[in-house]
């Protein structure tokens, strides 16, 4: 039922500006796949386009093993749910189901039966004769996906679809989501700016920056090995450190950065940074320890004045200075001891393997 | 943040209550002469008779031109409709400089003064064999009537989504039917508020009728015209009343359905 | 967000834009360009008819009769209609509404109407003279009609919805916290109004002012009918140039010449304001 996608060196171009450049991307069938990106990424022209409504100035756009580059849109059985909603005012709740099954000549019992059901579907049950102007944003968002799910679509794609409503009702509407992925085994094809929104949802993250894919994985390792600066720091918070590499073992690195030397443990692959080198390093906050003297062993640490502390529950969100610049680190609050205050001279310490060697693509 | 009246803010009321007087007396003397029971413009003195509304349903030439009028008018209208509705649609959806241009060009016939298109009416008119005939003052008053539509159209389209024709080629419509089905349905409250500007228009079009139309077309402003230059007569106040009160029922109607469909637009929302 | 439009749509789109556009260029454009072609070429192709402009007594003053008459209409309507949308804005609940609705329908009737109204109120033997004359107040009725003073009145009592409704959409859009704001600064309510207030609403002003003006110059009906063949503007002229004397050159001419002012006019206020929100295209 669901089928897979593929994107071969796809480039959209408007006068001179490149809105996506030469981006080759598989979606597997049956996937919760989420492009993420800043705003005007390209990440709604790549949707765009695999719903039909850009065309590609080069490259080619595949449904299973068939070229869908030159298809309309409304031949390519792609459901999808639009920033808005793009509800039909003119037509109830019913009548907007019903508009797809009738364009594909279902008979009107079979419609009414089918429009029912998936009203129920989506927990709207009795809410057919409204009209779309008089439902909330959170029903009017269960009618546009049921829409768009009625015609058992091969490929629902969805357009930033949660960003216009409060912050409950769309941890409520993520849950129905990935609840109805399960159920469907449809092919979801998600865009959002929402990065936290991207790591709980999806089975695997495309990260796109200007046109390009910048980095492509299930959301866990995204988030502990980015590759470059710009995804470590849009996907999460990060410390970056800026060095030059001083020497070389098989397993790690030695660098200094702020007139300190620092080790870097080496992952089991990937290229190691050569002496002489800069290096640059990503370091999230979380992986930072705090204690109020030097730690000894084969961390490493920095000293420490602390200029911000914000208590956010289970835990401190903490600035400070440091030769390395201003660092963020974030620490449990239930761990007993002294609650850090601002002026605190403290040691900031980290093992050699927590940072990530990271590409700078600023 | 309230403040009382100030004696000028009274003062303007004023002036704009007498403005109204101004803009209404004329109309309130057309009724009492629609009743004198002289032959000539008079006030009724103590007596009033009917004699002037009998003629209007005696004399079939009053008929005839409001028959003429009603052709006309509902002819230039849907014309009108259609011109107009494509423009703005075509606008609406296209929308680049070019486009903009068009738009601006189509709404001419709004400035221009209609002694001047009368004469290049007359001009080519004659050369095409149209003077005096339906379809000639027809689609010269459709021409005046079309960027009225233009321009209602276009309002009632700002505020439709563009993502309204993708949701529907998405779920499997043409371009065509997503136009049918969707784009048009939204944009009908422009056509009907379009519409009755046109037919107005063309109702009330004098300058440019007088100089393409004689005898075969004979429109009630022309007969007007044309009472009030050989001889006033009271006929005239007759026609002139039932026009005045036909355009206040017609006003108030407007205003009843635009309440109703306001409280239809606050109707229950959900939770 | 870009959307491209396949070949399909386009298409459609093409159609809806192109079809109108060529009717209106062969149905109107095209009878335009002939007033305009004619004015150069009838009876003698060249400048001549306009020559006439500069050298012709009579023509000059039509001309002035109709920058007389138009200024002065424009500028009653403006301040008739500015008191009554600042009123029908400011006046609480229904007295607002019912002012408004009072410029509706006068902005509906019919201009034939309203002229033969004000014939029956004003002419010779009219309504007001009657009445004046039985009171004993006259013994000669006054001429209100056939002259300057009927036209202007015509033409103020047609103008001023013209001139209310757009004033009335520009105040609309002005913050209304504006006057108290200045007034709780210490400016007092003419103040107030001169110093705020109006300069808000001076765009408004300028392009209600040029549409009015502009509606004026080629009026027609109600000169024609409250002037009596006495008060002469220019589209009487004009008409007259081609019904009486078939003298088409010189009708062509003064046509061509109108329009070129009127575009002229267009061009100031498009200094001064948006020309496509004034035609409420955006």
């Amino acid at each position: 039922m669901s089928a897979s996608i593929r994107l071969e060196h796809v480039t959209k171009s408007y006068g001179g500006y490149l809105a996506i450049d030469d981006v080759s991307l598989e979606i597997g069938a049956g996937q919760f796949v989420t492009l993420l990106g800043p705003s005007g990424s390209g990440k709604t022209t790549l949707l765009m386009t695999i719903a039909g409504f850009v065309r590609p100035t080069r490259g080619r756009v595949l449904a299973g093993e068939r070229d869908i580059t030159d298809e309309p849109p409304e031949r390519r059985e792609f459901g999808m749910v639009f920033q808005g909603y793009a509800l039909f005012p003119n037509m109830t709740v019913a009548e907007n189901l019903a508009f797809p099954l009738k364009l594909r000549g279902v008979p009107s019992a079979a419609i009414q039966q089918e429009v029912r059901r998936m009203l129920d579907v989506v927990h709207l049950p009795g809410l057919g004769g409204r009209y779309p102007r008089e439902l909330s944003g959170g029903q009017q968002q269960r009618v546009a996906l049921a829409r768009a799910l009625i015609f058992n679509p091969k490929v629902l794609l969805l357009d930033e679809s949660l960003s216009a409503l409060d912050k409950k009702l769309r941890a409520e509407l993520q849950e129905e989501l990935r609840d109805l992925h399960g159920r469907l085994g449809t092919t979801f094809v998600f865009v959002t700016h929402d990065q936290e929104e991207a790591l709980s949802m999806s089975d695997e993250i495309v990260i796109v920056n200007r046109g390009r894919i910048v980095q492509r994985g299930a959301p866990k390792a995204l988030y502990d090995r980015p590759d470059t600066r710009f995804v470590a720091d849009f996907l999460g918070r990060a410390n970056f450190i800026e060095g030059a590499a001083t020497s070389l073992s098989d397993r790690e690195v030695s660098y200094s950065a702020g007139g300190l030397s620092l080790r870097h443990g080496l992952p089991a692959a990937g290229a190691a940074p050569q002496p002489g080198q800069p290096v640059l390093l990503g370091l999230r906050p979380e992986k930072l320890r705090l204690a109020s003297e030097a730690p000894g062993g084969q961390a490493n640490a920095v000293p420490a004045e602390i200029t911000l502390v914000t208590y956010e529950g289970a835990d401190y969100h903490i600035r400070a200075t440091t030769p390395l610049g201003s660092m963020q680190a974030i620490v449990a609050s239930t761990g007993g001891g002294t609650s850090p205050a601002r002026g605190d001279k403290v040691w900031l310490s980290w093992d050699q393997d927590a940072a990530v060697v990271l590409r700078d693509d600023r | 943040m309230e403040l009382a009246p100030s004696k000028p803010f009274r003062l303007t009321v004023f002036g704009a209550w007498l403005a109204i007087l101004f803009l209404t007396l004329p109309f309130a003397v057309v009724f009492p002469v629609s009743v004198t029971p002289h032959r000539y413009l008079s006030l009724p003195d103590g007596q009033w008779s009917s004699r002037h509304y009998q003629t209007l349903v005696d004399d079939p030439s009053w008929i005839l031109s409001i028959r003429d009028s009603l052709v006309v008018a509902g002819g230039s209208t849907l014309v009108a409709i259609l011109l107009g509705t494509m423009t703005a649609l075509a606008c609406w959806r296209i929308s680049s400089r070019t486009s903009e241009a068009v738009r601006m060009v189509m709404l001419a016939p709004m400035i221009v003064p209609s002694i001047v298109h009368a004469l290049g009416f007359y001009q080519v008119w004659a050369q095409l064999g149209l003077l005096d005939s339906y379809p000639g003052l027809i689609l010269a008053h459709a021409m005046k009537g079309t960027p009225y539509v233009v321009i209602s159209v276009s309002a009632a389209l700002a505020n439709v989504d563009l993502r309204l024709e993708q949701a529907a080629r998405n779920l499997g419509a043409t371009a065509t039917q997503a136009l049918w089905k969707v784009i048009i349905p939204s944009a009908r409250p422009g056509m009907l508020a379009g519409s009755v500007f046109a037919f107005a228009l063309s109702w009330d079009e004098l300058v440019v009728t007088l100089f393409i139309t004689s005898r075969n077309v004979y429109t009630l402003p022309r007969k007007i015209w044309d009472g009030i230059q050989d001889n006033i007569n009271p006929a005239i106040a007759a026609v002139a009343s039932i026009l005045i009160v036909l355009t206040v029922i017609a006003m108030v109607v407007r205003i009843l359905l635009a309440r109703r469909q306001a409280r239809l637009a606050m109707a229950p929302t959900g939770p | 967000m870009t959307a491209d439009m396949d070949a399909g749509t386009r298409r459609v789109y093409l159609v809806l834009l192109l079809a109108p556009l060529v009717l209106l260029a062969g149905l109107y454009l095209f009878p335009l360009s002939r007033v305009l072609w004619l004015s150069v070429t009838v009876p003698t192709p060249g400048f001549g008819n306009f020559e006439r402009l500069l050298t012709s007594s009579a023509i000059h003053n039509v001309i002035w009769t109709t920058v007389r008459i138009c200024v002065l209409t424009t500028t009653l309507a403006l301040l008739i209609g500015y008191a009554i949308a600042y009123a029908a804005l400011h006046l609480r609940g229904w007295r607002g509404e019912l002012l408004l609705f009072f410029v509706l329908l006068s902005f509906w009737l019919s201009v034939l109407i309203r002229a033969f109204a004000w014939l029956t109120l004003l002419q010779s033997r009219g309504v007001i003279n009657t009445w004046l004359m039985g009171a004993g107040i006259i013994d000669a009725p006054l001429p209100l009609i056939r002259n300057e003073f009927g036209v202007v009145l015509g033409m103020v009592h047609y103008m001023i919805p013209y001139a209310a409704l757009p004033l009335y959409a520009n105040m609309k859009g002005i913050d209304p916290r504006l006057v108290p704001a200045a007034r709780g600064l210490g400016a007092g309510p003419v103040q107030a109004f001169l110093k705020v207030y109006l300069p808000m609403s001076l765009p408004g002003l300028i392009s209600a002012g040029i549409l009015t003006f502009i509606f004026s110059l080629g009026f027609y009906v109600t000169p024609a009918l409250l002037g009596g063949g006495k008060t002469i503007m220019i589209a009487e002229y004009i008409a007259a140039q081609i019904n009486d004397t078939l003298n088409w050159g010189l009708g062509s001419m003064l046509a061509t010449a109108l329009l070129l002012v009127i575009f002229a006019l267009l061009a100031v206020m498009s200094l001064f304001v948006d020309l496509r929100k004034v035609f409420g295209v955006k």
